[in-house]
């Protein structure tokens, strides 16, 4: 078989396992439902690639990666984006030091291990570049002098659908740096409820002589649930998932699929497959798997693929959408042949 | 006594005016000229508001105290040519007689010649173009569109058509999936083959539940936990997709249930599009 991997033993698989389920535990106390959205956290999380997550405001994509932040045990910042951020107040710059009269740098929110990028399409395409840039080399060079981000490193970025005012859209170039774009639904009526029953039993807070209105965010529990560690335990069981012949197959069918659908203009290209493989792996993991099967394939196709894929003007005329698109290719695969 | 315009003083600085005598040279028509330092006798002068076509406009840049009168530092600017008094376009703020002030000539010069005002040249009279010949050009301009709309739509069309003709032909589900369950029995499957199983099988109970339209994440999980369905997907993954392959010899019995299919199942609604 094709990805024979370094063994990783049943009890190090369980104990990961038991890490996976803490921490969806602690983020599932602040957070209703999502279980979909935590997944894919996890899965960006456990596998190194960067996500993307869409979604219109209020949908608690910020609460959500404040809440994994804080139950697992790694540096983290937030950068929310607006139209007046530069590059510099991301990656860093130099600083003028008056007792010296030399140049220090100083290093910016970039080198931390989890980065929340909030609503980067609120910022001008240079500073989106400059991150982008950054997530992909894993470096960064300030002034004279380049350094390398901390390990792990992984950027969760949020953006609001392109259609909204006053956005910047991101390219397919730069959206292909990101192993998995997860477009977020409203919550079910149940959850919906709950949500609103959670606020409505928060209190207020004290500050100074006034007080004011808490939110799910001054309630977050800041212990983690285990070390990095485990974390690396984890990147390490993801690594040892087994990839079938077969599922590589598979893998190449649907992206193949992509780039001959008459509707696609553009298709995927090989790092759709290796992102689909990757997430996949960890998806797996999750699962308590030690190997892939079709439902990861399935389950992870919309988030690996429809950011890499560009349909033809004429198609989006018709209103058609991408969605709409490669659920025909995934309803396709095994349906039919081309004798 | 401030000026007439409070906080708004343009008179310049004392030593930066030059001679009065210059400042009087008859300006031309249109040009702001100063006189500065003009004492008048009586109460105090204010502008006449000057309608739009007065010969002349006045402005009273600086009024100060000066014995039993006030100095006043005038600007005025003149739109015809000759002699002016600037009088006509002073009053009292006290809306008493002005009658004993003295003349207070200015003179607006022309730059333009007197006589034989320039005249524009005559326009040549130039051979005109040809009668409607934008209206025939726009009307042969529409023809060639529309030609080329036409043939584009022609072209188009045969071309889709010979595309569509020219294509192999479509093989169902059924005519795909037994010549494959039948290997698969003899253990005779390609590695591409293999994969090609699982997926016809996945299509097969998708179409046999109805699934179609459901969006394909959703449809396999659906699958899986069907009581059919689902032990053959679980299967199948332990055979094709564990590292060590699971249960390659139990294949056969799996598969025994689709060596025959009805036709007319496997190409129903959603069939071989
Ligand atoms: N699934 C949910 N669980 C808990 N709170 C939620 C949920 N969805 C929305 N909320 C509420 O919505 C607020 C907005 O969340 P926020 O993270 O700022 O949204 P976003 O970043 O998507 O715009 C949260 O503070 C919380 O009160
Ligand atoms: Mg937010």
């Amino acid at each position: 078989m094709t990805m024979t991997s370094p063994q990783v033993s049943a009890a190090d698989l369980a104990r990961t396992e038991e890490y996976i389920r803490r921490v969806r535990e602690r983020v599932g106390t602040v957070v209703v439902g999502q279980d979909v959205v935590v997944e894919r956290l996890l899965i960006a999380l456990f596998s190194g690639g960067h996500l993307l997550l869409q979604g219109v405001p209020g949908l608690a994509k910020t609460l959500l990666v404040s809440t994994l932040s804080k139950s697992i045990d790694l540096g983290f910042a937030r950068v929310q984006f607006t139209i007046d951020l530069l590059p510099s107040d991301i990656l860093g710059s130099e600083v003028l030091d008056q007792r010296t009269n030399e140049f220090r740098v100083r290093k910016g929110p970039i080198f931390t291990n989890l980065l929340l990028a909030d609503e980067i399409n609120r910022a001008a395409p240079k500073v989106q570049g400059a991150l982008l840039e950054a997530m992909q080399e894993r470096k960064v060079t300030i002034g004279p002098e380049t350094f390398r981000l901390p390990a792990p490193f992984l950027v969760i970025a949020t953006q609001n659908p392109v259609e909204q005012a006053g956005t910047f859209e991101l390219p397919e170039a730069q959206l292909d740096r990101f192993m998995l774009v997860h477009r977020l639904d409203y919550p079910s009526p149940a959850e919906e409820r709950e949500v609103l029953r959670r606020n409505a039993a928060l209190g207020i807070q004290r500050q100074d002589k006034g007080a004011i209105v808490q939110t799910e965010f001054d309630v977050l529990d800041s212990r983690p649930v285990g070390s990095v560690t485990e974390i690396v335990a984890a990147m390490e069981a993801v690594s040892s998932i087994h990839v079938s012949d077969t599922f590589v197959d598979h893998v190449v069918e649907v992206v193949h699929r992509t780039r001959t659908h008459p509707d696609v203009e553009l298709g995927c290209s090989p790092r759709a497959g290796i992102s689909l493989i990757k997430a996949s792996r960890a998806r797996a993991l999750m699962h308590g798997r030690s190997y892939v099967v079709p439902e990861d394939l399935y389950a992870l196709a919309e988030d690996a693929l429809l950011h890499r894929m560009r349909l033809k003007y004429g198609s989006i005329a018709e209103g058609k959408t991408g969605r709409q698109v490669l659920d025909e290719i995934l309803r396709s695969m095994g349906g039919e042949a081309r004798a | 006594m401030s000026s007439s315009f409070p906080g708004f003083d343009l008179s310049l600085p004392r030593g930066a005016l030059p001679g009065e005598d210059l400042l009087r040279a008859s300006p031309s028509v249109g040009m702001p000229a100063r006189w500065n330092d003009v004492v008048l006798p009586g109460s105090e002068l204010v502008a006449v508001s000057a309608d739009r076509k007065a010969p002349l406009a006045l402005r009273i840049v600086a009024t100060r105290p000066h014995g039993d009168g006030f100095r006043y530092d005038f600007e005025y600017w003149g739109l015809e040519p000759g002699a002016h008094d600037l009088r006509t376009l002073l009053q009292r703020r006290d809306g008493s007689s002005t009658a004993d002030l003295p003349e207070l000539r200015v003179e607006i010069r022309s730059v333009l010649v007197a006589e034989g005002a320039a005249l524009p040249n005559a326009p040549r009279p130039a051979e005109l173009p040809q009668l409607g010949g934008y209206g025939a050009l726009l009307l042969a301009g529409g023809i060639v569109w529309v030609a080329g709309l036409v043939a584009i739509l022609v072209v188009g069309r045969r071309r889709r058509a010979a595309e569509s003709a020219g294509q192999p032909r479509v093989r169902s589900l059924a005519e795909r999936l037994q010549p494959l369950v039948e290997r698969a029995m003899r253990g005779e499957l390609s590695r591409e083959e293999r994969a090609q199983l699982e997926l016809s099988l996945v299509a097969l109970w998708r179409r046999r539940l109805g699934l179609e339209e459901s969006r394909p994440a959703e449809v396999i999980a659906q699958l899986k936990r069907h009581p059919e369905a689902g032990p053959l997907l679980v299967r199948l993954e332990e055979w094709l997709h564990r590292p060590d392959a699971r249960g390659a010899g139990e294949i056969p019995a799996l598969l025994a249930p689709y060596r025959e299919l009805r036709a007319d199942e496997l190409d129903g609604p959603g069939g071989a599009r």
